[in-house]
């Protein structure tokens, strides 16, 4: 086990084992190699990497490093800029869990579950990669191929995400058995960024991949009052918003829920967090009523 | 200190805690020795099939590996059928180590031992197994469908158990039946420390066993028997045990394995589990499927109850009849029910045996009256309070014989039902649901209740009581308290009946070298039997104390009081007193007593549980609100202690109401071996407990004590369970067998709806 100290020795010792796997948190990794699914012959740690620690704003972006932890997305001020990325950080694993697992090991496992890729999708956040060579960068939903999937090359390591930082309204709902330490059995992230004046929806747990639900986002867009800053929808519409989320979801049968479900609790969750969106002001406050 | 008057009924601190809190507390696995050797079991993957061979040469000459054993190279006997005594059917047995044949998911079937425990888990991963596959049976009806794969051919039926209670017409003469078919669900006990043993050869070759375990002395009766050794041979030790709620009160294979490598091996060996492996190994709870007609007259009044009860053992008749049996003697529960019709039948299944789990029969039978009351109220336009008030047993009818044969001891259960409501403030709830149900609103309010009574306390347990000329008063129980507070509650007893100070003494339990006899903690016993085993204990000691007095104070022993102090003096001359340590040391030894309390037909806590719950009908998700626990355990010592009890139990019965169940794939994989998978609650789930007590003392025991391990788990489930089809009601849904998950209520919804409209249809 290699625990690179720097950025450029971690892209060389990458370089030099390309088949070696990387450790952030070790929380997925852990779990592959304690079932005896992943027996590495070698593992190279980006936990202590300074460069790949902690975010900062660039712009109007934030710059979210690979080894930020659940825990750090919790607190303000990220919390406060990136509200939902914080809601779905609150429900993952338990405190042990949030202090360890990283936004780079959620993106890199590509689990259909991840709770960070509904956000992320939701954001429309772009993945940097790096490697010894150079960097390159990927929209999220070009990153994450499939289930467990991604197109991170040999010798790559994830470096960072970027997402906006635009004034927006931002929510985040789970479905799962439980209230801590719980799978999604789905979630939506939803984004009403400002600026653009458009609704983006980010469904989890419903797909092979982190889903967005186009023609649902399309009515979201055109209900949302821009200037108040709160959704404005009759009983009709937002049932017709959540059946335009279900349609976009691609559920499968599991042992924690059925497709069935899944479609309609996602048009619920959609629907719920498009009435309970709130744009904040220019200070920052969220408007109570609608 | 407190003084005697005030120190029964107090709520002392507990001793046990200070070394849990602060982690000095040793577990089995905390246990080390030069030369520890680490024993891993190789698994079966396969839930039934026909061992064709065992390949362990590749495994045994891995490094750090000091040997590979197999059922043919360690035979020990089969493990002892349940319940003892009737007549043991050979062909039944279970084997430790799986022979020709195995049936479910993680039985073992072969054994590593290496010097580390890594070697040993590595080897364990090269030995082969080769299985030809049986079809699997895993549905305890489907088990006794005809031609349905059997588990045991020379048996010539997965039927293993059966047993009728009364006469059938059990329904004749009702105006009105009403009818259920309930499941039950299979859980798992998931205590925070897994099955754990540790054995090494000691002094004068005698064994040392050490056990995750609640029955000491049963274990060395097992060890002894499997290996062949006379009694005293073998020492068992329960060290720290973290929770064992009834699993932990059996002998496992892997327990008599360790004790039997140890032996052969002559060297120390230990065996813990992991969590997986306790999900598979360790005994599953519950498992009943009920097809129950509840009949009565239109005012309500019970005729009669016909029920079978179809009671899952797993892959072994081992256990799994402690369940069978406690839910038929709870029966009728704690209702005038005149005529019992009750089939009782034990089916084997390709999955992980069952057994005892904290209540093990008593919640299963509460979840079927209490879910069929609800159904005869629905049915008779009555509120169901209304219906449980008419056929309570009163008061007056104590000492009652139930038709399943149990003869209840005492109860007020009215009394237990009037707090239960009053607490809630039953009025009031439902008034909120009234309104609930006028608005639009998408979550609807549930109230469950559960009134019932369960039975504790039956055999016997030891106690002695040894006060030292030094001042120090040593209890000895019989019993294995392994967290419930036993130890502080017999202090209390002893203490306070001696009138000395509770830092004078100290409880020595869990060690058969220290302890001449005992039992073991389950069945909501030790509080009740070592406590009366004690106090007897004590009375003799004092008795003893006061014809020492009586000699040194040169008077008659009747006119030798015990003062307020603790001390012996002549009636009326209180100024020349001698203390209890003084008369000890006069009398140049120890003043002790010894007593084996029994109880033969138990003791029957009661009480009602009412639940309050909410229910998203959009997502199915229920929300706990509010949970009301009236519980009525006779006399209380330590009301902390009960509350304690009352806490972990109704904590487990909600689990079992909303969130647990074990689940098999269709050719018997398990799927909910981790605690992701398995939908174990956290503090997160539940609100905070609203508990409060009747007291009403039982007569069969000098103290007037019953049992308060189970009855949360007992009331809890069926109270939620209740709730949630109570919150659903308007939706037509009449029952929902637990647990009350997101997708099965919301499907409940779903489909109940009048209307009958798919709302999604247009996407599914
Ligand atoms: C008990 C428990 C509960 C959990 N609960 C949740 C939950 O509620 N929601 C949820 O979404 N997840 C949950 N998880 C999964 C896990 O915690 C998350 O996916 C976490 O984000 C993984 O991050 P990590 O840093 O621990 O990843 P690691 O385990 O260290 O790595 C995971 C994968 O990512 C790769 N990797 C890590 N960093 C990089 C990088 N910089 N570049 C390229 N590849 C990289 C590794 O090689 C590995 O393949 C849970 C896990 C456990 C054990």
């Amino acid at each position: 086990m290699l625990v690179p100290a720097s950025l450029d020795e971690l892209l060389a010792s990458v370089a030099a084992d390309t088949r070696a796997d990387l450790i952030a948190g070790g929380t997925d990794l852990m779990v592959e190699v304690n079932f005896g699914r992943r027996s590495p012959e070698s593992v190279i740690s980006v936990a202590l990497v300074p460069e790949l620690k902690s975010w900062y704003r660039s712009g109007d972006e934030v710059i979210l490093n690979a080894a930020l932890t659940y825990s750090e997305m919790m607190r303000p001020p990220l919390c406060e800029l990136l509200p939902a990325l914080a809601q779905a950080a609150r429900t993952v694993g338990s405190p042990q869990i949030r202090n360890a697992g990283t936004i780079g090991g959620n993106l890199a496992t590509a689990s259909p579950a991840g709770d960070t890729l509904p956000v992320l999708a939701a954001l429309e956040a772009t993945v940097v990669l790096e490697s010894a060579e150079g960097g390159r960068a990927v929209p999220v939903g070009e990153f994450i191929v499939s289930v467990k999937r991604t197109s991170l090359a040999p010798g790559e390591i994830i470096r960072s995400v970027r997402v906006p930082a635009r004034r927006a309204a931002q929510e985040f709902l789970k479905v799962g058995t439980r209230n801590a330490m719980v799978i999604a059995v789905c979630s939506v992230a939803l984004v009403a960024d400002a600026e653009r004046r458009e609704v983006h929806l980010g469904l989890g747990s419903v797909g092979p991949v982190p889903l967005r639900a186009p023609r649902a986002e399309e009515l979201a867009t055109s209900l949302f009052d821009w200037d108040e800053g709160v959704p404005r929808a009759s009983e009709k519409e937002l049932a017709r918003l959540a059946e335009l989320a279900s349609e976009a979801a691609r559920p499968i049968d599991d042992h924690r829920s059925t497709a069935r479900y899944r479609r309609h609790a996602v048009g619920v969750c959609a629907r719920r967090a498009f009435e309970r969106a709130r744009l904040p002001d220019a200070t920052g406050r969220r408007s109570v009523t609608p | 200190m407190a003084s005697s008057v005030t120190l029964l009924g107090h709520a002392v601190e507990r001793s046990e805690d200070p070394p849990l809190l602060t982690g000095s507390a040793r577990f089995v696995a905390d246990l080390d020795r030069p030369g520890m050797l680490h024993a891993v079991f190789v698994r079966s993957q396969v839930a039934h099939g026909l061992l064709r061979s065992v390949e362990v040469a590749e495994a045994a000459a891995m490094p750090g590996v000091v040997a590979v054993f197999t059922a043919s190279d360690l035979p020990l006997a089969d493990l002892p059928e349940w319940p003892r005594g009737e007549p043991p059917r050979a062909e039944l047995g279970r084997p430790c180590l799986a022979r020709e044949r195995v049936r479910f998911v993680g039985e073992a079937v072969a054994v590593v031992v290496g010097s580390t425990l890594s070697a040993a888990v590595d080897a364990a991963e090269a030995v082969t197994v080769d299985i030809e596959p049986l079809p699997t049976v895993l549905d305890p009806l489907d088990a006794l469908a005809e031609r349905a794969p059997l588990l045991f051919p020379e048996h010539g039926s997965n039927e293993v158990l059966r047993q009728l209670t009364g006469a059938a017409g059990a329904l004749d003469g009702s105006e009105v039946v009403v009818r259920g078919h309930f499941y039950n669900q299979r859980v798992a006990p998931c205590p925070l420390e897994p099955n754990g043993a540790a054995a090494w050869p000691a002094a004068g070759g005698r064994l040392d066993c050490f056990a995750s375990t609640q029955a000491p002395f049963r274990l060395r009766a097992a060890i002894a028997l499997a290996l062949g050794r006379p009694e005293e041979t073998v020492r068992v030790v329960a060290p720290a045990v973290g929770g064992g709620f009834g699993a932990k009160g059996g002998v496992y294979p892997e327990q008599l394995v360790t004790a039997a490598l140890a032996e052969r091996l002559g060297q120390p060996v230990r065996f813990v589990e992991t969590r997986s492996e306790n999900m598979l190994a360790m005994c599953h709870g519950r498992g009943q499927v009920q097809e129950v007609a509840l009949g009565a007259r239109r005012d309500g009044t019970i005729v009669g109850l016909e029920a079978t009860m179809v009671t899952e053992m797993g892959a072994y008749c081992w256990r799994g009849p402690v369940p069978f049996s406690t839910s038929r003697i709870m029966a009728t529960g704690p209702y005038r029910i005149p005529k019992l019709s009750l089939t009782s039948i034990g089916a084997v299944t390709n999955t992980t045996p069952i057994g005892p789990y904290r209540g093990a029969g008593r919640p299963e039978a509460t979840a079927m009256l209490e879910r069929m009351i609800e159904l005869l109220a629905a049915e008779l336009d009555l509120d169901s309070v209304e219906v449980r008030r008419r056929n309570l047993l009163a008061p007056s009818e104590f000492p009652y014989a139930a038709p399943s044969g149990a003869s209840y001891d005492s109860g007020d259960y009215s009394a237990a039902l009037a707090k239960a409501l009053a607490l809630l403030g039953y009025e009031q709830v439902r008034a909120e649901q009234a309104d609930r149900r006028q608005s639009s609103c998408a979550t609807e309010l549930g109230v469950g209740i559960a009134t019932f009574v369960e039975i504790s306390g039956s055999g016997s347990e030891y106690g002695a009581v040894r006060v030292e000329p030094g001042g120090s008063v040593v209890v000895l129980t019989g019993s294995s308290p392994h967290g419930q507070g036993l130890a502080t509650t017999l202090t209390q007893i002893a203490a306070g009946m001696l009138k000395v100070p509770i830092s004078t003494v100290s409880v020595v339990h869990s060690d058969t070298a220290l302890v001449p006899r005992g039992v073991g903690t389950f069945g909501s016993r030790s509080g009740q039997l070592a406590g009366n085993a004690v106090a007897h204990a004590v009375e003799e000691v004092l008795e003893k104390a006061r014809e020492l007095a009586a000699v040194e104070l040169e008077a008659d022993p009747d006119d030798v009081v015990q003062l307020e102090d603790g001390s012996f003096a002549v009636a009326g001359v209180p100024s020349i007193s001698l203390g209890l340590a003084e008369l000890a040391r006069r009398a140049g030894g120890p003043i002790g007593a010894e007593w084996d309390f029994a109880q033969e037909s138990g003791t029957y806590p009661f009480g009602t549980h009412i639940a309050v719950v909410e229910v998203d009908t959009e997502t199915g998700k229920v929300e706990l609100r509010r949970l009301v626990a009236v519980d009525d355990c006779g006399r209380v010592v330590n009301p902390k202690i009960v509350a304690g009890q009352v806490h972990g139990g109704v904590a487990q019965g909600i689990a079992q109401a909303l969130f647990e169940a074990v689940r098999y794939d269709e050719s018997g994989n398990p799927l909910t071996t981790n605690l992701a998978d398995y939908a174990f609650p956290s503090a997160a789930e539940m609100p905070a407990f609203e508990l409060g007590e009747t007291e009403t003392p039982s007569p069969r025991n000098p103290l007037g004590m019953k049992g308060i391990g189970e009855s949360g788990a007992v009331g809890a489930a069926a109270a939620v369970q209740n709730a949630v089809v109570d919150a659903l009601s308007p939706y037509g849904v009449l029952h929902l067998d637990m647990p009350a998950d997101p997708e099965r209520v919301w499907r409940a919804v779903h489909e109940g709806r009048r209307d009958g409209q798919d709302p999604f249809s247009s996407s599914s």
